[in-house]
């Protein structure tokens, strides 16, 4: 088939670089890392988890806070 | 796709400015940031937080879905293409997760400004008010889009398994 052919054609892929390689591992380390905290916050982004601390009250009218104060 | 040389330009610039005009907006919020967590001054950290919020929707959130999509407009009209090298590829993902979090974020910022518009608000609220995370927030953007302009800059080599199929068919058309 002309695909086959096509296909043989192609000289093979020389592989992935070795920064790719690195940045990578950090890309799925940082994503890991995200998902873990924003499950570890009930799947919101807030400022509780940077905090660690309550903000100390009741939010105004109209504002929900964005996680739970912990 | 096919685009003239002219329109290349023209949103090579438009991406080049959203995207370097994200970075320094996202300078000037961390150093807000860091004044709202360090000044003695209950004003000042009120104010700070009350002008997060804004500058984050009329600044940051624009220049950031700006910068996407320039850069999706402009970069299959160049040589570099989208999904043909590791550093395109890795700058598209970058900004799509900066700018997932930046969005994200906004509840946040939201929060912090009303709390710090409240008229209750005592000199104790306020040392509660004094958040971190802000300025951990500005700090971590300002880092991934550091690294995605010395990608832009540098452009290090390494071509994707679809980026060489493309090269060698091109190779292939243009020597029959």
């Amino acid at each position: 088939m002309s695909g086959d052919a096509h296909e043989a054609d192609l000289p093979p892929y020389p592989g992935t670089p070795r920064w790719v390689k690195v940045f990578g591992i950090i890309a799925i380390v940082v994503v890991l890392l995200f998902i873990i905290l924003l499950l570890a916050g009930g799947g919101r982004h807030g400022p509780g988890r940077h905090t660690g601390g309550d903000v100390g009250h009741t939010p105004p009218a109209g504002r929900t806070p964005p996680v739970q104060h912990l | 796709m096919t685009m003239t040389p002219r329109v290349t330009k023209l949103a090579l610039t438009a991406h080049v400015t959203s995207s370097v005009g994200w970075l320094g907006a996202v300078a000037c919020f961390l150093a807000l940031s860091v004044v709202g967590l360090t000044s003695q001054d209950a004003q000042t950290v009120r104010a700070v937080y009350l002008v997060m919020e804004p500058t984050a929707w009329f600044v940051l959130v624009p220049l950031s879905v700006a910068s996407l999509v320039t850069g999706l407009v402009q970069s299959p009209g160049t040589k570099w293409g989208l999904f043909r090298h590791y550093w395109v590829l890795f700058k598209l993902l970058m900004n799509l997760f900066a700018t997932a979090v930046l969005l994200m974020y906004m509840q946040t910022l939201g929060y912090l400004a009303g709390m710090a518009a409240a008229t209750t608000l005592s000199s104790g609220d306020l040392s509660g008010l004094r958040s971190p995370s802000p300025a951990l927030h500005a700090g971590l953007a300002l880092l991934l889009l550091l690294v995605a302009t010395v990608l832009a800059v540098y452009k290090p080599r390494g071509l994707t398994p679809y980026g060489w199929r493309k090269q060698h068919e091109q190779r292939r058309v243009s020597q029959p």
